[in-house]
């Protein structure tokens, strides 16, 4: 015989009070009504045998009491659950996958999406017989193994309840990979000789509890899952979204900013919404929108005064899924990169960067070789006074705190491989995908020697010669360094002998912008980057400082430090709003993001009736399977009414 | 426990005139005091012959039977039966568990008192009525229709009281009246020390003993309910019972077995015993009840 507890600890706890209840209420009873009569003479004959004063000779005789306590006995027995392990019963295995992205926040089932389908996996759960197991997985655009394979319908349950909504999009195919590396043999193994299978590869159920919002899942093989579908919410749900927001200072008039945004209307009738602009809690503008069903609609905001800080889009509506009602935006606070030249004399590099708009990005301070050697250029280097530094035709002793270009001379890199001067040198390819090398057109440029430079490991080469890497960039620790590997000019006296014709090309000079731009901390644009809900966010932040404190929305710190890092990778960004990135002397933020749900997916949250996975199409999960309701509890409930009624009536001897 | 019946006439007027007509029987001859109605044990100056008797010195002249001596020569008294009176005692039961019933168990026993002793009154027998404890004070002796007002008088001033056992009284109540006759005894018998030794003084007295066996309708059939703590309205005693069909058919049991053992006692000792309830008319009691019983006629 097993036994499965129906109750939880407190329950039982309560449930064993009652016996002893009643037997002390039999003891009070005892507490009797006076009544004088004129003789206890033959009351006492009567009752001389039936020994009343003793308790325990009266609660022999009590033919209640013993009825009582076996009806307690039995409802105690009851909820143990008893039963006999059958032989043929194999016992289950089922994978619960709850969704629990952004859009199953939505409100189309009451109280949301994510409770209901909650309560659907309890109530399965509560039908789980002995042996069967089952595990909960949570997904969004992770997953999250909450519990795995138990029986224990408590842990189950626990695990159940802990899962909460979040703010993400929707990928199923993580939480797919895990439950199939669970139920298909030689899925989830450590590579090697020693091949080892980390979990019993058995047959089993799949549930997918989702408003099916995510990405189809063609390369999916289900092996041995046995999948079902159970769709939560409605197939059509009125939701207007902002699909995006964001504000850029407008290049001709500085202290004007542009803010745009973009809005979705999913429903099926046209709405009519107002979308309000905030600074802060201050509301700057607000534009009335309307949007057809299934359609999108931009609004536009210009406002006069240069605005540094937050902005927050806010629509005017009452829908399903109000998360992607607001949107953030922020422009980035204006900061000049410190940018150092060291050159004996070179003309073009010193007019490139003297453009306007390099002006605008950083303050660049142009010296003599010969200021390598001051005491004030080691305390600054020191310090990491420098953003980035460029060395033309010169190279220091040991390496600087800062980015670094060398301009045709080898600079005292450790693991980088320097070639001989050759000469000609034809440059053959170039990386457009990189950042400093978009935009690019070196084929025409002609160069009359250099030396070839092979990164170490972890570099990227930008440009290929015929006689090899002719400028490759790689980190050195926090620092990043570039190595060009051919002279602008070669200067002598003062007098510059051209090696390049270079920089009379139109490409120079975007050449200079870009190194600039990515060297010195790519924070040139005003728009402050914005990432989905739980994307990392990477930053180049300025390399003379090693520790943050990135605040986020709700006013909370969390410290980063650099490491040896170039970028800060920030992965805290569940919460939408915006970020600010502070460093420890400056009160004002250094650098700001904003994390909003940016997702059509996410925004058009009418759920999905079919699914296909693997190109297969997956069973719809009948969903009466899940409606089971148990009734044992109220039968309890009333088991004990009826305990205190027969009680009741009993003392008060309407019938004897 | 006074109750509205308490307050009513002990003897109705409508019951006087069949009460006249009524007398007490005594299944034995005692002798009396005075001149009555009754034969008495001793010989008399009745108009009834009861015997012969040699004659000797000092004996009376009048009564010698001088036919008999003309045909036997001897001298012969002729002796006649005396009448005298018959003591007629009534004693209530004066204890606390009395005073139950409505109309109380006291208030019936004395209205039973009256009626018994009214009749005992009108056929010149000396009437004595008095309470078993002796705390309230004796009626005197009476006789004759005229002391019915005494009579009633007397037991009005009766009055329930704590009262000693049963034997006590009973012994004082042998000291105090010495006469032989006819005894009516009305109580519960209710006595925790038992009522079995004070009858059997009563026996030795060699008196007509009636004992008039008065109990309520309350402890005949009680209508109780629930859990309760029953209180002896005499000592105190404290008994808790739960009541349950189960209870009261064991209380009926005890009841009647009760009766029995009393009516067993009684018979076995020529104690003329009659059960009565509290409830019953005390004019039913009287002319049919008592009557049939054998206590009057």
């Amino acid at each position: 015989m097993s036994w499965m507890s129906a109750l939880n600890a407190w329950q039982w706890l309560l449930l064993g009070l009652v016996p002893p209840a009643v037997l002390l209420l039999y003891f009070l009873k005892l507490k009797r009504k006076s009544l004088e009569v004129p003789s206890t003479f033959l009351w006492r004959r009567t009752i001389e045998d039936m020994h009343v004063n003793s308790i325990w000779q009266k609660l022999r005789q009590n033919l209640l009491l013993y009825l009582q306590l076996l009806f307690l006995a039995a409802i105690i027995f009851t909820c143990l659950r008893p039963g006999w392990d059958g032989s043929s019963s194999a016992g289950k295995r089922w994978i619960f996958l709850v969704d629990n992205s952004a859009s199953m926040r939505a409100t189309d089932e009451s109280p949301s999406r994510l409770e209901v389908a909650k309560g659907k996996i309890r109530d399965q759960i509560k039908t789980m017989q002995s042996g069967d197991v089952a595990m909960i997985l949570a997904f969004s655009d992770r997953a999250d193994v909450r519990q795995g394979f138990t029986g224990d319908k408590r842990k189950l349950i626990g695990a159940i309840d802990s899962i909460e909504p979040t703010n993400r999009t929707t990928d199923i195919g993580e939480a797919l990979r895990a439950s199939a590396g669970l139920a298909n043999p030689g899925r989830a193994s450590f590579g090697g000789v020693n091949d080892v299978q980390v979990a019993d590869a058995l047959p089993a159920t799949l549930y997918i509890f989702s408003d099916g919002g995510f990405p189809p899942i063609d390369d999916f093989d289900m092996g041995n899952l046995k999948a079902e579908y159970v769709p939560i919410g409605r197939q059509v749900v009125n939701n207007v979204g902002i699909l995006a927001f964001t504000a850029q200072r407008n290049d001709e008039v500085t202290t004007q900013v542009q803010a745009f945004g973009r809005i979705a209307n999913e429903g099926d009738e046209e709405v009519s919404i107002v979308a309000s602009l905030y600074r802060d809690k201050e509301l700057l503008d607000a534009a009335n929108v309307t949007i057809p069903a299934g359609e999108e609609a931009g609004v536009n905001f210009e406002l006069n005064n240069a605005i540094e800080g937050a902005l927050k889009l806010e629509l005017d509506v009452k829908d399903e899924l109000l998360i992607d009602n607001v949107a953030f935006a922020a422009l980035r606070p204006a900061r000049q990169l410190s940018l150092l030249l060291i050159t004996p004399g070179n003309t073009a590099l010193e007019t490139s960067l003297q453009t306007g708009a390099l002006a605008k990005l950083a303050e660049v301070s142009v010296e003599p070789p010969s200021y390598m050697e001051t005491p004030d250029f080691e305390k600054k280097v020191e310090q990491a006074f420098f953003d980035l530094i460029l060395f033309d035709q010169c190279s220091p002793k040991k390496m600087p705190n800062a980015n670094t270009l060398f301009i045709g001379d080898k600079p005292p890199l450790e693991n980088w491989v320097m070639g001989e001067m050759e000469s000609p040198i034809i440059l053959m390819e170039w990386d457009k995908r990189h950042p400093v090398m978009q935009f690019l057109e070196m084929g025409n440029v002609r160069i009359y020697e250099g030396f070839t430079v092979q990164p170490p490991e972890g570099g990227t080469v930008l440009m290929r010669s015929d006689v090899g890497p002719m400028m490759s960039i790689a980190p050195r620790g926090p620092f990043q360094d570039a190595v060009l590997g051919f002279r602008l000019v070669t200067t002598k006296d003062g007098e510059n002998d051209v090696n390049t014709d270079w920089a009379r090309k139109r490409s120079f000079p975007i050449f200079v912008y870009s190194i600039v731009e990515y060297l010195g901390g790519g924070i040139t644009a005003s728009a402050a980057s914005t990432v989905l809900p739980g994307q990392p966010m990477a930053m180049s932040l300025s390399v003379r400082h090693d520790r943050f404190r990135i605040e986020d929305p709700k006013g909370k710190s969390r410290e980063v430090l650099r490491g040896n890092q170039s970028q800060i990778v920030y992965t805290q960004t569940d919460e939408p709003g915006i970020y600010k990135v502070f460093t420890e002397e400056n009160p004002n933020p250094t650098e700001i993001f904003a994390v909003n749900l940016f997702s059509a997916r996410e925004s058009n949250p009418g759920a999905i009736q079919e699914l296909q996975l693997g190109g297969q199409e997956v069973a719809v999960g009948d969903s009466l399977m899940f409606g089971r309701k148990e009734w044992w509890r109220w039968i309890l409930m009333l088991g004990l009414f009826v305990l205190v009624v027969e009680w009741m009536i009993y003392n008060r001897r309407v019938f004897i | 426990m006074a109750t509205v019946a308490d307050n009513q006439s002990l003897l109705p007027t409508e019951m006087l005139g069949k009460l006249e007509r009524m007398e007490l029987v005594s299944r034995k001859i005692f002798r009396g005091r005075m001149k009555g109605e009754r034969r008495s044990k001793r010989k008399g100056q009745s108009v009834e012959f009861a015997d012969f008797r040699t004659y000797v010195a000092g004996d009376d002249l009048r009564f010698i039977d001088w036919n008999l001596y003309a045909r036997m020569d001897r001298l012969y008294l002729k002796l006649f039966f005396e009448e005298e009176d018959l003591h007629f005692f009534g004693v209530v039961d004066d204890s606390m568990s009395m005073d139950f019933g409505n109309p109380s168990k006291f208030f019936v026993a004395r209205q039973i008192l009256a009626a018994l002793g009214y009749i005992g009154l009108c056929r010149g027998d000396r009437v004595k009525l008095t309470t078993l404890s002796g705390s309230n004070a004796a009626s005197p002796a009476m006789r004759g229709r005229s002391s019915l007002a005494r009579l009633l008088g007397s037991l009005e001033n009766m009055k329930v009281g704590a009262a000693p056992p049963m034997e006590t009284c009973v012994k004082n109540f042998c000291l105090r009246n010495s006469g032989k006759g006819i005894i009516v005894l009305v109580t519960d018998l209710m006595d925790k020390s038992g009522y079995e030794s004070a009858l059997r003084l009563l026996v030795a007295r060699e008196m007509d003993i009636y004992l008039i066996h008065l109990l309520s309708p309350e402890e005949l059939d009680p209508k109780l309910t629930g859990d309760l703590k029953l209180v002896d309205c005499e000592d105190g005693d404290a008994r808790e019972i739960s009541v349950s069909s189960h209870l009261l058919k064991r209380y009926q049991a005890t009841l009647s077995q009760f009766i029995e053992q009393a009516r067993s006692y009684c018979n076995r000792r020529s104690i003329v015993y009659i059960p009565a309830r509290s409830d019953q008319a005390v004019e039913v009691l009287i002319n049919q009840y008592l009557r049939q019983r054998g206590l009057v006629r």
